[in-house]
């Protein structure tokens, strides 16, 4: 999938992945993609809540070698 | 339960304390029972489902402990809580410390089980540096601020500060009928609240997350008041609480009992040092998250990220270790069995709590991304 900007969130552990997505997010335009990849078994759930509460769409989201890849559009 | 010889009543207390830690541990980690997460979906993000989750299992245990105290199963003024001494400023500063501490730490005393149970290795680091200093707290270096200082301002309240004793000696009114009365007046809105949000509704796990975490709180009290309860102790001659280290009747909590198992282990061959309740209990938080996590495949090794990760981890367990002992309890031991007994102390703890978690969650917010 296609981004506009990449989130290192791998080794932090919940706020810190949800509070530096929403810094990234709030540096971007309206419809960009911001990728996250973490290592947070919380971080699907999390990032659910997140884009239910903000507006904000989580696209897609998937898991390999023991790390979530998420993305999310800017609302 | 009264026994000839107290020891022999000793694996019950442990292996329930076992069991119920245990069964917490995994709806723990299958739910996302969280206090530092129910602060932080909140704060940053206006969910407030892990809060309801939270508050829910604060209604179960206060409803449920309440009805046991009016059937006469156990009599919860002889846990430490509804003591006369009320050390509002030990409470005020240990609760605002431990959410400090649990958000630089990635969460509380339990979900610190919980993460070790799952493969943090981060979280076994917090709960040393958590260990070592509750233990400084309790009887080195930090007891002595404890006790020198912060409890130094303390009022008593006569009755005891549970809000019955308080109500029944301000109204002539018994106290079991205020206690009724409160349980039914705070649980039922309490719950009310929770079930009021369609979101809260809509997932399952909320509401066994809340049920099953404040059911274990009260079962907690039957083990240690009624399986652990000796009337006369042969030693003594008074009634005791066995395998609890503070001598009276106990439910979970979790920043003590890691201070004790660390006791326990550097002090193996003291053969006066036995398995207790609490330290079960720890245990047992960490057995079941991680038999839930191998059970469904999501137990993965986790460690520091960076230099400033370790560092707010260390502090984290620090802080809660001090304020865990300062405020006689953590998001748990206080705001869940603590508020179970309706103690002032407990209540106090539990906003302060908040406001810590809270404020340095706004602190992160701030300097998030630099």
């Amino acid at each position: 999938m296609n981004f506009d900007k990449e989130l290192d969130a791998r080794g932090l552990n919940c706020p810190l992945p949800i509070l530096r997505a929403k810094k990234a997010l709030a540096g971007m335009q309206s419809g960009q993609v911001l990728k996250v990849v973490a290592t947070d078994p919380g971080a699907v759930k999390d990032f659910q809540a997140f884009a239910k509460q903000t507006g904000n769409a989580l696209l897609q989201h998937s898991e390999a070698n023991r790390e979530f890849t998420l993305y999310v559009q800017r609302k | 339960m009264s026994a000839a010889d107290p020891a022999s009543l000793v694996p019950y207390v442990t292996g329930g304390a076992f069991v119920l830690a245990f069964v917490f541990g995994a709806v723990g980690n299958k739910t996302d029972f969280c206090t530092m997460g129910a602060v932080s979906d909140w704060v940053n993000m206006g969910d407030t489902s892990r809060m309801r989750m939270w508050l829910l299992a604060i209604a179960v245990a206060l409803l449920g402990s309440s009805a046991l105290q009016l059937a006469g199963v156990v009599d919860l003024s002889k846990s430490i809580y509804p003591g006369a001494r009320l050390t509002w400023l030990s409470h005020l500063v240990g609760g605002f410390l431990f959410g400090v501490g649990m958000t630089l730490g990635s969460g509380c005393g339990s979900k610190t089980l919980i993460r070790i149970g799952a493969g943090n290795l981060k979280s076994l680091i917090v709960f040393v540096f958590l260990g070592i200093a509750a233990y400084m707290t309790l009887r080195g270096l930090f007891g002595a601020f404890r006790v020198g200082v912060l409890e130094q301002a303390s009022i008593t309240l006569a009755p005891g500060q549970d809000l019955g004793s308080l109500a029944a000696a301000a109204t002539g009114v018994d106290r079991g009928t205020w206690i009724a009365i409160f349980a039914v007046l705070i649980g039922g809105a309490i719950i009310a609240f929770a079930y009021s949000s369609r979101d809260f509704r809509a997932r399952f796990d909320y509401t066994l997350g809340g049920v099953v975490t404040g059911l274990v709180v009260v079962g907690g009290w039957v083990v240690s008041g009624v399986l652990g309860y000796v009337v006369e102790h042969p030693e003594t001659l008074q009634e005791a609480f066995v395998a609890t280290n503070t001598g009276r009747m106990e439910s979970f909590t979790f920043v003590s009992p890691m201070a004790y198992t660390l006791e326990y282990l550097m002090l193996w061959t003291d053969t006066t040092k036995i398995v207790t309740y609490g330290i079960a209990s720890a245990m047992g938080v960490i057995a079941g998250s991680a038999a839930y996590a191998l059970a469904t495949r999501t137990f993965r090794w986790e460690g520091f990220r960076d230099a400033e990760d370790t560092a707010n981890h260390v502090i984290g367990g620090t802080l809660m270790g001090f304020g865990g002992i300062t405020a006689l309890g953590c998001t748990i031991g206080q705001a869940i069995t603590g508020i179970s007994t309706l103690a002032m102390g407990s209540f106090i703890t539990f906003a302060a709590i908040l406001a810590g978690a809270a404020a340095t969650m706004k602190y992160q917010d701030r300097r998030s991304g630099a």
